[in-house]
């Protein structure tokens, strides 16, 4: 049996709307209209133990409204979620206790006290025992450095140190399950990669199971194996990153500057998927047109002043099923 | 017992983060003592060189202004009504369901924590000061001592139950301003904290008795000062124990719909 099951999952919102004018406003006092939006419609999956899975999307795709149906802090309209055989949100104190959750753009440390304040109140909160407690933190400490900054208030932390202490404190309790929402928004380059580096240990020395939701695909590409893509509340792929890859294989993206004056730009065999004033993104399939074919279509009609080739960035393969979906591609080139 | 040492805890880390904002602390009692001299001044003013008004003496008057002063420096120590309304704004309040245990609970011994250590390091060593210069009107016996703390005690989880209520109204509005003035306005008026009830115009004094603020401040403090005695007592704290059950009805009828609207809404 799967650690996560989630099966044709449905959450609804009413939102308020809003009525124009004084007289609008007067009226919303006593009798207001809804409008229902879909945040998540038919979403199923299943993550078994141990598993790292990146779930992605675009802002206001439903990431967040599903990781809160997994903690239990929101019901599903209609649908089934299970997690380690428990309904979140039907018994969402005792799901806390198997649940490691990490918001990077809030926190869960106290923000006026120096960082083992915190872990020691969430030894208490969790009824951690002593020496799992000690245990816990001298590893955590060690892989992040925790050391170097437990004393000093969080309010004084560097981002980077601080969502270490976040994560930290997130495992204190030895959670079956971690969600990670953005872990590494707003972190430079290093901080990233030491982040990324925990997670990956936890995952493999602890059997952590991770889901985590990012918009830095460097993240989903170092993590995780499997990802899940979602839009408009909608899955819309699931399965391993290396088969997105695959499909995308035969493709390369052509990156034109183009001198003078640009007017309706468009060249055959190859589709432009971004363009940036005189600055061109195509993306063409290498075994039906050659790059010097492409390049010779365009210095036809137009002056080329510089040019690069490249494969396709993760980002640019998502948004393509984003924008046609995944069906498009499976046809095309597999 | 693990969970009373879990509650506890936030005690403790509330009085460490009491402590680590001493400045705060010094600000505070200044401002206390200002509006202390404030309403001492006014009062000593009104009273004009008359031994008593109304059956009640200068020197009860005074008491009941020192009392009442220092108890709302304690009330004020707690977890601000600003506070909670800003933690239901931003979404940290959800976050707080993520954990074991309950949060009107939690928030409660986190107001112990924060009131435990004004209380030590400003008002037992301003106040004792204060009463010793002053030569106020205080209780003349323990018992009559002893009836005022519970009394005190009575009163103060009374106005954390009105408080977190307030402040949890803001799961419904966009603007709570509103909110905040009426319950500051009533907190001190209605709850004889500047003004004793016996003060009152027949008509509002009719109000206040009718409501629950008067058994914040008014009844711990006419105890104190002795104007509140014998069987009159007994009738208090009933209204007081009564206060308490419906503000605490209300208060987790309004956190449940809170916890209801998080979990359907999304707060």
């Amino acid at each position: 049996m799967s650690l996560i099951e989630v099966n044709h999952l449905y959450k609804e919102f009413k939102i308020a709307r809003r009525q124009e004018g004084l007289g609008g406003a007067l009226r919303s006092l006593f009798h207001r209209e809804y409008s229902t939006r879909m945040a998540v419609q038919d979403i199923s999956f299943a993550v078994g133990r141990g598993e790292m899975v990146g779930y992605i999307g675009p802002n206001g795709a439903g990431k967040s409204t599903t990781i809160k149906m997994l903690t239990g802090i929101l019901v599903p309209t209609s649908g089934e979620v299970r997690v380690n055989g428990l309904v979140p949100f039907q018994e969402r104190q005792k799901n806390a206790r198997q649940i490691g959750v990490v918001f990077g753009q809030r926190t869960q440390l106290w923000w006026d006290l120096p960082a083992i304040e915190s872990f020691e109140l969430l030894k208490q909160v969790f009824q951690i025992p002593d020496a799992r407690y000690r245990q816990n933190m001298a590893t955590f400490s060690d892989i992040l450095g925790l050391e170097e900054f437990l004393d000093t208030p969080v309010r004084q932390l560097s981002l980077g140190q601080r969502m270490r202490a976040d994560i930290a404190a997130s495992l204190l309790h030895d959670p079956v399950i971690l969600f990670l929402d953005e872990p590494t928004i707003g972190l430079d380059v290093l901080a990233k990669e030491r982040m990324r580096k925990f997670i990956r240990e936890i995952n493999r020395e602890r059997g952590v199971t991770v889901i985590l939701t990012t918009h830095d695909m460097n993240d989903i590409e170092k993590l995780c194996r499997r990802m899940i893509l979602i839009d408009n509340g909608r899955v819309m792929y699931d399965g391993e990153l290396a088969r997105i890859k695959e499909m995308f294989g035969k493709e390369r993206v052509l990156i034109v500057d183009l001198e003078g004056e640009v007017n309706g730009f468009s060249i055959a065999g190859a589709e432009v998927i971004k363009q940036e004033g005189n600055r061109k993104w195509l993306r063409f399939n290498r075994e039906a047109v050659t790059a010097s074919q492409l390049i010779n279509h365009i210095s036809e009609h137009y002056e080329i002043r510089d040019l690069t080739i490249k494969d396709p960035e993760i980002e640019v393969m998502i948004r393509h099923i984003y924008e046609k979906g995944i069906g498009s591609y499976e046809g095309a080139c597999l | 017992m693990g969970t009373f040492k879990m509650y506890l805890e936030f005690s403790r880390k509330s009085f460490q983060r009491a402590a680590a904002y001493r400045f705060d602390v010094w600000t505070r009692i200044v401002g206390n003592v200002l509006f202390l001299f404030m309403w001492g001044f006014i009062w000593y003013g009104l009273y004009h060189g008359k031994s008593s008004v109304e059956g009640v003496s200068f020197q009860a008057m005074l008491g009941y202004i020192l009392v009442s002063q220092a108890l709302q420096g304690i009330h004020g120590a707690g977890t601000p009504l600003w506070e909670i309304q800003e933690r239901v704004r931003t979404g940290d309040i959800a976050m707080e369901m993520l954990r074991p245990y309950d949060y009107t609970t939690r928030m409660l011994f986190s107001d112990f924590g924060g009131i435990a250590f004004y209380f030590i390091t400003a008002i037992v060593p301003l106040y004792t000061v204060l009463f010793l210069v002053l030569n106020p009107v205080v209780p003349t016996s323990l018992v009559q001592l002893g009836l005022f703390v519970v009394s005190v005690i009575l009163g103060y989880f009374i106005r954390y139950c009105i408080e977190l209520t307030f402040g949890l109204f803001t799961f419904w509005l966009v603007e709570t301003g509103g909110v905040e003035d009426i319950f500051y306005f009533s907190i001190s008026l209605f709850s004889g904290s500047v003004i004793p009830l016996w003060f009152f115009p027949g008509w509002l004094e009719q109000v206040a008795r009718y409501l629950p603020f008067q058994a914040i401040f008014f009844i711990p403090n006419s105890i104190f000062v002795g104007q509140l005695t014998g069987p009159a007592i007994w009738y208090a704290f009933m209204n007081q124990v009564i206060w308490l059950l419906v503000c605490y009805l209300i208060l987790r009828l309004v956190w449940n719909r809170a916890s209801m609207k998080i979990v359907i809404q999304g707060g």
